[in-house]
């Protein structure tokens, strides 16, 4: 017997969390990256289980969607911390606030 | 060919030079260009010659011939040709535009010999040419006044062609402003015109001007009159003039005495028929004549810059043409013009060939005795000082006294006046003329002038094109003034007859009387001058000290220039000062102000909150997640 939609929810919510969380507190851009990604990867947990849930395939879709646009942005993201490394830049991103207004 | 087309061919040859001047004259040596403009502008004499054939060929009444090229402005009920009206006294203007011009460009090319852009001045010249010719040539009033501006614009290039002097762009400057209030009466009188007769066109407005209402009339005229006493340089409008002499001696030659100049008494003569139709606007063309030659010539009498002296003649002998077509004798006036053009443009290039060779001096009281080192110029300025003085039988002589013998034919206070302030202006005339002779020719020489012309004594007088133009002119001086023999001929008004009738026939003792009494006079003058200035005696310090506060007066040119600056300038400049003060400050500039503060104070509260730390960013936008689950939540319960 599979777990109910409720199980998927909260498992969904713990990791979306737990990425929040990473998120908030790290400061290495690598370890904010990590924490992204589980985050997405909650959302599209949700996505496919609430897609399961309601019987029909738009959420599997969706999922893609975003698998697809989170390789794009690991890609400019990782290209970032490297170049940032590169530069000898100290990969804390508390004193990357040069940006700022 | 007809007459109509070799005006054409008058009027594309100095544009022709120009176009040439400007598209290849920067890859072609300064020669070549130098010669292609004074060929265009021979070419131009050469097709003059041909119209003026052409027409005398023809019946004399039957010598007003008109081509329209195309129709060069259609809209409503304005349908205006670009036409040219060739007749007399456009012929006879053409000769004098082309063929002076031409001996003008000639003496250039050695004037003007190492300037640094000499082709600009090359175009500037031929620029000129055209827009004379087509102001000259114009059919329609409005062709009329794109020449009339044009002269203007040339003239304005001309003065400041010397871009790198302050005076001269601020002489320029003030020609422009000057001429501009010309253009607008012109303008203003071409509108009353239009809603009158819907007609442009110089000969079609002439024959309606009958059937015009007689105020009508008298604007028309009076708006006329205020841009021919710009374009001319009679009072009130005559400040321009002197200035003007900070351009090159040709150019001061060229336009400043020869032809734009005397394009006012063209205008007035052309538009006879308007003018004898406002005979109040015709008097007061003569008072104005009146007060120029009479003011002008004596301002002369205490100039030191011999240009300046040359200038303020140019303005008192116009000053004499508005008068003579101020009171009708039109074709006297245009036959002074010509003469007029022939002494002048030789005593300006005689100065030129004085201060080629003194290396650009023109303040008289430092030359003396330079007789010995230019004998030839001496000779010719001395045919052009006699000639502007009216001896016979050079050509002054024979024009200026027609003008006087017209105002006693007239026969009332306006003709009286012309005649009596006219004599008197003959003895100022031979005095400042002879006094400018004297001072730079006789006598020692100075040291300055000595100095330099010992310096100068190997090159001859001048380079070949120089002496040749002006020798030229000298011979014009002398033997143009034939053309009207008091008593055997009158070649010129003959000629102009039928197109610009004289309202007045002097009679032979008349003519006998000015002739005698103008003489007379101009040889008193003479030979005051000598008494004064050819002895090189202490005589002129004299009276100078006699009549210190009257040559004060004078110096200052009797306080135009100020009271042109207290009454039009420093009002303006105030303006401009009070407004930038009351108005441009704290409204214009304010008001930009305020829309870039508000802008900078706006980014300064919303960056207060741009920490640049991601997890700031993050903490924020999970509590906006939570509110808005909050209230979901809230929304579904």
């Amino acid at each position: 017997m599979s777990p109910g939609i409720g199980s998927w929810i909260t498992l969904s919510a713990a990791l979306f969390s737990i990425g929040l969380a990473g998120v908030m507190l790290r400061r290495n851009p690598l370890v904010i990256l990590l924490s992204l990604e589980i985050m997405l990867n909650a959302g599209n947990l949700l996505l496919v289980a609430m897609a399961r849930y309601l019987g029909n395939n738009e959420g599997h879709v969706l999922a893609l969607v975003v698998m697809a646009v989170a390789a794009a942005e690991v890609v400019v993201g990782l290209g970032l911390i490297v170049a940032l490394a590169r530069r000898g830049s100290s990969l804390d991103v508390d004193d990357l606030k040069g940006l700022a207004g | 060919m007809s007459a109509t087309t070799l005006a054409w061919i008058v009027l594309a040859a100095p544009m022709a030079g120009l176009f040439y001047n400007l598209i290849v004259g920067s890859s072609v040596s300064r020669k070549h260009a130098t010669w292609a403009a004074c060929a265009s502008v021979l070419v131009s004499f050469a097709a003059a010659v041909g119209v003026l054939i052409a027409l005398l060929q023809r019946s004399p009444d039957d010598r007003q011939l008109v081509s329209t090229g195309w129709t060069w402005l259609s809209g409503g009920q304005l349908h205006e040709g670009f036409s040219i009206l060739v007749d007399p006294l456009s012929a006879v203007m053409l000769l004098v535009v082309s063929g002076v011009g031409f001996l003008i460009h000639a003496y250039s090319v050695g004037y003007m010999h190492g300037d640094r852009e000499e082709k600009r001045f090359f175009a500037y010249l031929n620029l000129f040419v055209f827009s004379m010719l087509l102001l000259v040539l114009a059919g329609n009033f409005l062709i009329l006044l794109i020449g009339w501006g044009l002269v203007g614009l040339s003239s304005y290039l001309l003065i400041g062609y010397w871009w790198e002097r302050p005076a001269a762009v601020q002489a320029a400057k003030k020609a422009f402003v000057m001429n501009a209030i010309g253009d607008v009466g012109i303008a203003l009188a071409l509108f009353l015109l239009w809603g009158h007769t819907h007609s442009l066109d110089v000969l079609g407005t002439f024959s309606a001007v009958d059937s015009l209402p007689g105020s009508t009339t008298t604007w028309i005229a009076g708006l006329l009159l205020v841009g021919a006493i710009a374009k001319s340089a009679q009072l009130p409008l005559h400040t321009w003039l002197p200035d003007a002499m900070e351009g090159p001696t040709p150019v001061s030659a060229l336009i400043h005495a020869a032809t734009m100049v005397t394009a006012g008494v063209y205008l007035v003569a052309r538009c006879w028929p308007i003018f004898r139709a406002a005979p109040e606007v015709s008097d007061l063309t003569a008072l104005i004549g009146v007060a120029t030659l009479t003011m002008a010539g004596l301002i002369a009498l205490v100039q030191t810059d011999i240009k300046r002296v040359i200038a303020y003649s140019t303005m008192s002998q116009i000053g004499y043409m508005f008068c003579a077509v101020g009171i009708g004798a039109t074709s006297a006036g245009m036959f002074h013009l010509v003469t007029h053009a022939f002494f002048k443009a030789l005593l300006f290039l005689g100065a030129g060939v004085v201060i080629h060779a003194l290396a650009d001096e023109q303040d008289i009281r430092k030359m003396g005795g330079l007789g010995r080192y230019l004998p030839y110029t001496r000779t010719l300025m001395w045919i052009g000082a006699l000639a502007l003085a009216g001896v016979p039988p050079f050509a002054g002589f024979f024009s200026k006294d027609q003008i006087l013998a017209a105002g006693l034919a007239r026969a009332d206070w306006v003709g009286y006046l012309v005649f009596g302030f006219g004599l008197a202006g003959a003895f100022v005339t031979a005095l400042y003329t002879f006094r400018m002779i004297f001072i730079v020719f006789h006598g020692e020489p100075t040291s300055f002038a000595r100095t330099h012309a010992e310096k100068h004594a190997g090159h001859g007088e001048g380079p070949f094109s120089m002496i040749w133009t002006i020798s030229v002119l000298a011979l014009g001086a002398v033997t143009i003034g034939f053309l009207e023999l008091p008593g055997v001929s009158h070649a010129m008004r003959t000629f102009l007859e039928p197109v610009a009738p004289n309202a007045l026939e002097a009679s032979t003792s008349q003519e006998t009387l000015a002739s005698l009494l103008a003489v007379s006079l101009g040889v008193i003058g003479i030979g005051a001058a000598w008494l004064l200035y050819g002895r090189r005696s202490d005589a002129p310090r004299k009276v100078a000290e006699q009549t210190a506060p009257l040559e004060s007066v004078l110096q200052r040119k009797l306080g135009f220039d100020e009271l042109y600056d207290w009454a039009f300038h420093r009002p303006a400049v105030a303006l401009a000062r009070g407004g930038a003060r009351a108005w441009e400050g704290p409204v214009v500039t304010g008001s930009m102000d305020l829309v870039g503060a508000t802008g900078g104070w706006l980014s300064r509260v919303l960056g207060a909150g741009q920490s640049g730390l991601v997890r700031v960013y993050a903490l924020v936008l999970a509590l906006g997640l939570a509110a808005l689950a909050a209230w979901f939540m809230a929304g579904a319960s």
